[in-house]
């Protein structure tokens, strides 16, 4: 097979598009001339993104297509940016100048969509670049642009807060709140709120002033702004009850609203201020005026009506009053999802008095027959809880219980019996008449709880009970089986048995089950309780009546009764999460620092929140994945409070050669980061300090995770600091272009600074023909510009996606005409380590594809590809540690050929 | 404020991903599905609207079969979050015209601009189908009306009927027709579910009518509209009058509504004098008024059921269905369910001679009745006759392991509460304007229910 890749063969197709992969393909229409073609091309890689695909490696493809006048095509790449600019921030520079021409563009859509993307992309380098438009933006003209804008400090604050201090952006936003625009208003109420939320200092405080603008703002608000500043305004404490009830009437018009959440806010604020007012007439009138819009909730969507019967719950408990009559409202649709039948339920019972028991009773034994079984459970043990409730229809709630278990159907039955024992224990000695019925439904109980209950009756009321002592014989038998619970019950009721009627059938019980319980188990609460009983048994049986025997205390209806200081908690949260839930708010809020949270993507230390420091922190667990590319970025200007970088290694100490590179600038905090100066030779001198009036500029172009990068190093040996570096690109093959400003802070005489300029291509393309020639122009304040000349080495242009299969590789080859085929030898060069060399060329994605013998010489094919998926087919011949390798290409592009060998060249003496 | 904003398909393949703030892990997409799939908690098997795993709060509501879905770490108002995620399928369904898994996924940049103009930073900025004209661009790709499921009562409208232009009800409010010209027209919904509980008597224990003015304009210009209401339209159930009171006395009488709100771009200035809405539609689909009441009215179904044993395993059913609206009314889409005691092994029906359109089924697996009636005719009456075989002797409670009955059904042009629209009045641009004006009126059942 590998014999015959030599054969050149038919002309088939260049490419089947089946073989080929789609992000390759991507890629091409992405660089497509046609605008229609490319706009499509990101619409497919959003369409991708959106199914989990990772589309990053078309960063730089994407973005190429930013610049465009089409917002259509605009927001599709921005959309794209915020989604991969986390994972690859260096790249999201790209990016930069396009955003800040946009936030001025004369289009206000396109000032507010800039503003609005720039704060979503989460990445510090890009952060400082904000503040400016922001800060315009903050003043447009145009409310859209503001109300953007307000939100877009929320966005820095929440990345930066002290960028957002220091910037003064907490004044502007609170001069929002004036805004004549009640979109804008809203917003900055919004973004104030959360800026808040998250400071410890008193940022946004609502004094009597603020308070009466935004009740002013509420009536002009949309639906949404009016729940913003509603739950805004819930935070502020009225001073007295007439203030409290100058702020109800102007909050009660929002009860009639369309809109469920506002008309709970409203109600959350009036709840609170209700606190205050002392006008026993007053109150009743809110109350009032409250019940109709909440009943009216509970027509809206069965998912709001959850959320409305959970608040609900909430405030009958504090203000019975307001639904006392209402309760016909709370009964359940057979339709009701069954999260909503079992919070009306709920709410049925705390309802429920003497004047509807009657009603409610109707209903719950209605609920009790439906095919639902938890329903069924609920609604029998809510007979129970109304009879624990309500001592005056106890014995109606018993009657229907008793009808209920009359239909025997099982579950039925045993949560009856489950119920009743706690009716006996709220009223002892009043229907002990009906444990006839119960002890008929005996055999038929597979349930521990309802067994548990079923023995505690009969223990309880043994000399009652003609056969007490046969009843609980016959549980007896099946003692080891049964599960705990059931195991404590019959252990309890046997000796209360014994003690009420010590004869002989009881004493023989009780040796059995204290001998099961002590000897034969395992479980250390029934043992422990056996060998007590065994012990007062035995010591005094009187002080054993009066342990076992004694008063037990009368229970009440206290479940799903809260705390009265919970409860406190969670009125005053009505309208949000934690009314839901009924928990306080701090058991399920973990709000994790975003910074802190984006450890996982960008390893940042968790000092960094902090601010630089000197040494930086690194995770002390060393947790920390290996950093990606984030810390590939030209550091910014020196003010940033740039968050340390997290080291790749985090034992090894900064490198020297770091050090010098930071130099003596001390004002320049300079996050140097490891990775982006490269470990290998040092850069190669490319404007000696002679021809640069003392600036030396080292360059060298690399490829680093997918990306073309500009590698610099200027190196000021003048008596002068220089500063306001630009970089400029001549017309080359590639069209290289930089693809964001020039990153070199004011270089101090005799210091240095390393950059990585992003780069994009096909940018500037020259037409002469392929060469390797880069033609590079730097400027700054100070000097002349000074021009000088780059090689292009095609190796960085080779992309990760160059692996081919055999398959494909032989149809390529086929398929190509013999003309395409270049070869060249390189005398000079070795060949040692196979393993070794197979590797650095995959490194530089050169594929190894195949190997095969000829004579005493080795063949070896690979495949390697260039941007816009032009493949080129190699074969090398060498033998190996022998000097001499012959290196024939083929390719679509032969033209190449040239740069290609140069390449090769390069990659195989590398080392 | 919400992090994230998905939309899941009944499979739980993700439609639509947006995340706002990038502080939930990835993978809450797959962690919510597996949760709500699998819910099994409280004793309930359908997980709740909203719940939280590992400090990761979940909203979510279902639409046309799909999961819209919102994810928060922090305290928000859970009503804003489930109104928003409602809206939301509401603005889509405004420009899509129709909304569904294929819609969405033809259209999804569409719906990213869309959503980035709806939510900035987790904060809703605007839900108005009308505001959102200005900053969205795409256009969209209309699917095919084929088998789509309705999303909202107002659907019905492209069945029956004929009066009604079929296309109305999925047409979306920014995509032109084929012609490129607009149809001038503006449809007034008034959509009623009514919710009754019949005793076993056939006295009504509860009755209950939620009540929506839906309307969706398609007018150019947005000109001002006047929408008159009954005018001895009353609001509020006087705390000291009886329900009993002469007022309430169905048959006459005036409307006397519980409560009731209204979109905010209604004007209630002259509502209190005459009973009229003033407002400036905005586009797209929304609810001028929501009102509810529990005056008492005449149901349009007796539902008269009879269980009676024949034998030691055997019982007979008989249901009987009466319809008592106008003739010249005719229901549709009827179903009535009845649950069977759990031991029924077979059941055998017997129809009234004669009867056409009708279906019945014995549902095995949860034993069930079901009979569906195509159409009936104000003043109709329909009976059913079911033999009922058992697996084991009834203990003499047959009543109640049975029932209760429940019934479905819709009747166009037809409202319980009597509540109208007088007249729809739209400012005239010019002699010649004259747009289609579409009031209808449709009832549906909510919760109907004869006890047995």
């Amino acid at each position: 097979m590998v014999q015959s890749l030599a054969m050149s063969g038919h002309d088939s197709k260049y490419f089947s598009t089946t073989k080929k992969g789609e992000i390759p393909e991507l890629k091409e229409e992405l660089n497509s001339q046609y605008k229609d073609k490319r706009k499509d091309a990101v619409k497919k890689v959003i369409a991708a993104m959106t199914v989990g695909k990772d589309v990053s490696s078309l960063f730089t493809d994407v973005v190429n297509c930013m610049q465009t006048e089409n917002l259509e095509l605009k927001k599709l790449v921005y959309l794209y940016l915020i989604n991969y600019a986390k994972s690859q921030p260096d790249l999201a520079i790209l990016a930069v100048n396009t955003f800040v021409k946009d936030s001025q563009d004369p289009n206000p859509l396109i000032r507010a969509l800039a503003v609005r993307t720039m704060g979503c992309i989460r990445v510090d380098k890009i952060t400082e670049y904000l503040c400016d438009p922001l800060q315009r933006c903050l003043k447009d003209d145009d409310p859209y642009v503001r109300k953007t804008a307000a939100i877009c400090v929320a966005k820095l604050f929440d990345i930066n807060a002290e960028l957002v201090e220091d910037r003064g952006f907490l004044e502007s936003l609170k001069d929002l709140i004036s805004d004549n625009n009640p979109m804008v208003v809203a917003n900055a109420v919004a973004a104030l709120a959360e800026i808040q939320e998250n400071s410890s200092r008193p940022i946004f405080e609502i004094t009597s002033h603020t308070l009466s603008k935004l009740l002013t703002a509420l009536n002009e608000c949309t639906e949404w702004g009016q729940v913003f500043i509603l739950d805004a305004l819930s935070r502020y404490k009225a001073a007295d009850a007439r203030e409290a009830e100058n702020i109800v009437e102007r909050v009660t018009p929002r009860l009639q609203h369309a809109n469920c959440a506002v008309v709970l806010s409203a109600v959350k604020m009036i709840l609170q201020q209700m606190e205050l007012i002392t006008s026993t007439d007053v109150v009743r009138n809110l109350c009032k005026k409250m019940a109709p819009p909440l009943v009216t909730l509970l027509s809206a969507e069965p998912e709001i009506q959850y959320v409305a019967l959970r608040n609900i719950n909430l405030i009958v408990q504090r203000r019975p009053t307001i639904l006392a009559h209402e309760i016909k409202v709370f009964f359940c649709k057979y339709n009701d999802p069954i999260y909503v039948k079992m919070e009306k339920l709920e709410i049925m019972i705390k309802l429920a008095s003497d004047r509807n028991i009657d009603q409610v009773l109707l209903e719950f034994k209605e609920y009790a027959t439906e095919v639902d079984v938890d329903f069924v459970r609920k609604a029998v043990r809510a007979i129970g809880r109304c009879a624990i409730k309500l001592e005056r229809a106890a014995e109606r709630c018993i009657s229907v219980l008793l009808e209920l278990i009359k239909i025997k159907v099982n579950y039925v039955v045993q949560e009856a019996i489950i119920v009743i024992k706690d009716i006996f224990r709220r009223y002892p000695n009043t229907y002990e008449s009906i444990i006839a019925t119960l002890c008929e439904s005996l055999d038929t109980l597979d349930e521990p709880e309802a067994k548990a209950s079923m023995i505690w009756i009969i223990g309880e009321y043994a000399e009652r009970i003609d056969n007490a002592d046969e009843l609980l014989e016959s549980f007896l038998e099946s003692f080891p089986e049964e599960p705990a619970q059931v195991q404590l019950q019959l252990l309890t009721a046997t000796v209360k048995l014994f003690l009420k009627k010590p004869t002989e059938g009881p004493q023989q019980m009780i040796q059995v089950v204290l001998n099961n319980a002590t000897v034969e188990t395992d479980n250390p609460d029934l043992r422990d309780r056996a060998y007590i009983y065994w012990r007062l048994l035995s010591t005094d049986p009187e002080a054993a009546k009066d342990v076992v025997l004694a008063e037990k205390p009368v229970i009440s209806d206290d479940s799903n009764q809260l705390d009265p200081s919970l409860l406190d908690e969670l009125l005053a949260n009505i309208a949000t999460l934690s009314s839901v839930y009924h928990k306080p708010p701090e058991s399920f809020v973990t709000r994790v620092k975003t910074t802190a949270q984006r450890t996982e993507d960008d390893d940042y230390p968790d000092g960094s929140e902090t601010g630089y420091s000197e040494s930086p922190a690194h995770p002390a667990d060393g947790a920390a994945s290996p950093p990606t590319s984030s810390s590939n970025v030209p550091y910014a200007g020196a003010k940033q409070p740039a968050p340390a970088p997290a080291s790749p290694q985090p034992a090894a100490p900064v490198p020297d050669l770091l050090g010098d590179l930071i130099g003596l600038d001390n004002s320049a905090i300079v996050p140097v980061d490891q990775v982006s100066t490269p470990a290998g030779p040092p850069l190669p001198v490319i404007l000696p300090a002679s021809a640069g009036h003392g600036l030396q500029i080292s360059a060298q172009l690399i490829r680093r995770d997918g990306q073309i990068f500009y590698s610099l190093l200027f190196e000021n040996n003048s008596q002068i600091p220089i500063d306001g570096f630009m970089i400029q690109f001549n017309k080359n093959t590639f069209g290289l272009a930089a693809a964001g400003p020039l990153q070199v802070p004011q270089l101090q005489p005799g210091t240095s600074a390393a950059t990585l300029l992003p780069m994009v291509l096909f940018q500037n393309m020259s037409t002469a023909p392929p060469n390797s020639l880069l033609q590079v122009a730097v400027k700054n304040n100070q000097q002349p510009v000074l021009y000088f000349n780059d090689k292009i080495s095609l190796h960085v242009f080779f992309t990760e996606d160059g692996r081919m299969e055999r398959g494909s590789f032989l149809e390529t080859w086929r398929s190509l005409p013999d003309s395409n085929e270049v070869s060249k030898d390189f005398p000079g060069i070795v060949v040692n380590g196979v393993e070794a060399t197979l590797d650095r060329l995959a490194a530089s994605n050169m594929f190894f594809i195949a190997k095969r013998k000829h004579a005493n010489q080795d063949v070896f094919y690979f495949s390697t590809k260039i941007p816009r998926g032009i493949p080129f087919l190699i074969e090398l011949t060498t033998a190996v540690g022998t000097p001499g390798v012959k290196c024939a290409i083929k390719t679509p592009n032969p033209e190449m050929a040239p740069l290609f060998f140069e390449a090769v060249e390069t990659l195989l003496t590398s080392y | 404020m919400i992090s994230q904003f998905f939309v899941l398909s009944q499979r739980g393949d993700n439609i639509v991903f947006r995340d706002y703030r990038g502080e939930v892990p990835k993978g809450s997409a797959e962690i919510f599905f597996r949760k709500v799939k699998f819910w099994k908690e409280d004793g309930q098997e359908e997980a709740p609207p909203v719940f939280n795993v590992d400090g990761v709060n979940y909203f979510h509501v279902k639409v046309v079969g799909l999961l819209f879905v919102a994810t928060t770490r922090v305290n928000v108002s859970p009503s804003l979050v489930l109104e928003l995620l409602q809206r939301i399928a509401r603005v889509i369904k405004d420009y899509l015209g129709i909304l569904n898994e294929d819609s969405l996924r033809k259209n999804f940049v569409l719906v990213y601009e869309l959503l980035d103009e709806v939510i900035d930073f987790g904060y809703v900025q605007t839900t108005s189908t009308e505001l959102l004209k200005s900053y969205v661009f795409n256009e969209p790709i209309v699917v095919d009306a084929g088998r789509l499921q309705p999303l909202n009562p107002a659907a019905i409208f492209m069945q029956g009927t004929k009066r009604m232009p079929g296309t109305a009800v999925t047409k979306s409010v920014v995509a032109n027709e084929p012609g490129g010209r607009k149809r001038e027209e503006i449809f007034v919904d008034i959509i009623e579910k009514i919710s009754v509980t019949f005793s076993s008597s056939g006295y009504i224990l509860t009755s209950e009518i939620d009540g929506t003015i839906q309307m969706k304009s398609y007018l150019t210009g947005n000109p001002e509209i006047r929408l008159a209401l009954n005018e001895d339209l009353s609001i509020g159930r006087g705390s000291g009058r009886s329900v009993y009171d002469y007022r309430s006395s169905y048959g006459s009488g005036a409307v006397i509504l519980d409560d009731c709100n209204f979109h905010e771009s209604v004007r209630l200035d002259s509502f209190d004098l005459d009973r009229t809405l003033t407002l400036v539609p905005p586009d797209g689909e929304f609810p001028v008024m929501n009102y509810r009441l529990t005056q008492e009215f005449k149901p349009p179904f007796r539902i008269n059921t009879l269980i009676e044993e024949a034998g030691a395993v055997k019982a007979e059913v008989i249901l009987k269905i009466s319809a008592e609206f106008p003739s010249s009314i005719t229901a549709n889409t009827i179903a009535v369910q009845m649950p069977l005691p759990k031991y029924t092994t077979r059941a055998t029906f017997e129809l009234e001679p004669g009867a056409i359109g009708q279906t019945t089924d014995f549902k095995e697996a949860n034993k069930r009745l079901e009979w569906g009636l195509k159409k009936i005719v104000g003043g109709s009456e329909h009976t059913l006759r079911a033999k009922l075989t058992f697996s084991q002797e009834l203990h003499g409670n047959i009543t109640k392991e049975a029932g209760p009955v429940s019934m479905t059904f819709t009747i166009p042009m037809y409202n319980a509460s009597r509540l109208q629209v007088k007249y729809l009045q739209i400012a005239k641009k010019s002699n010649t304007y004259n747009p289609y004006r579409w009031v209808r009126y449709v009832t549906q059942a909510n919760s109907y229910v004869a006890r047995i």
